[in-house]
């Protein structure tokens, strides 16, 4: 059995990512999405490895275009929930974010 | 005293053989993720989840959070196993290190209360101050996966 493999030497590593002040950003989270999705062996015929960048290159620029995306549509979502709760300036507010 | 490394818990390969734990995404157990300082003493004969030197801070309540399985796969002849990426939003915390332990195991064969299943060294101190703490596991893959059988 592996994970910490046998004799309990690691075989896995996870990462840790914080930030201070502020929440990711959607190119952050789209580059750590990007990695789930795919990973680049090093070691894999120099053809291929292109054609997997290439097309990683793409993934990120959709997976950065829809986060935005998602976003936005919360914030009209908290700007509508405000603004039926009576906090107007505190829903423009979100909606100039 | 302090984090030495990355451990598969002995006493979870244990208890993998009495059937304790249930990795099944939707109807599996409960597994949570608890913080510790590098005060923790966490290696492979942890056996169970404690709050010694657990981590305190804004937005971090004692026990961690609930972590969200992938259901188990395999790859060529590995199983393999992972977890959602987990993030304590808004969070004022420093960490090391982590515990994997499970909530909610079948005692049908074994008596257990919140066992061990993984200990994690960060490598170092993280924090956040009031941002986002996330814990990124791994690729899921025969090479990677945070729980794997070869």
């Amino acid at each position: 059995m592996k994970g910490s493999g046998l004799g309990n030497v690691p075989t896995f590593k996870v990462a840790v990512h914080t930030t201070n002040g502020r929440g990711f950003t959607p190119e952050e989270l789209a580059e750590r999405c990007a990695n789930k999705i795919i990973a680049i062996s090093d070691d894999a015929n120099p053809a291929i490895r292109a054609q997997a960048h290439a097309f990683r290159g793409e993934l990120l620029k959709t997976l950065v275009f829809y986060i935005r995306e998602a976003v936005k549509s919360d914030r009209t979502t908290v700007y509508n929930a405000l603004t039926d709760a009576g906090q107007t300036e505190l829903a423009k507010h979100i909606r100039r974010l | 005293m302090a984090f030495n490394g990355n451990f598969m818990c002995t006493s979870f390969k244990k208890e993998l053989l009495y059937g304790a734990h249930d990795f099944d995404a939707s109807s599996g157990d409960t597994f949570k993720i608890a913080l510790y300082t590098n005060s923790a003493t966490l290696n492979a004969s942890t056996t169970a989840y404690a709050n010694t030197n657990e981590v305190s801070g804004t937005n971090y309540s004692a026990g961690g959070q609930a972590l969200n399985p992938v259901d188990p796969t395999s790859s060529g002849t590995t199983a393999l196993l992972d977890f959602a990426d987990e993030t304590w939003s808004n969070a004022t915390v420093t960490a090391r290190g982590a515990l994997i332990y499970n909530t909610t195991p079948n005692t049908t064969s074994i008596s257990l209360t919140n066992p061990a299943v993984i200990v994690l060294d960060f490598g170092g101190d993280k924090t956040s101050t009031a941002g986002d703490f996330t814990v990124v596991f791994p690729t899921a893959d025969a090479s990677n996966a945070i729980i794997r059988i070869a």
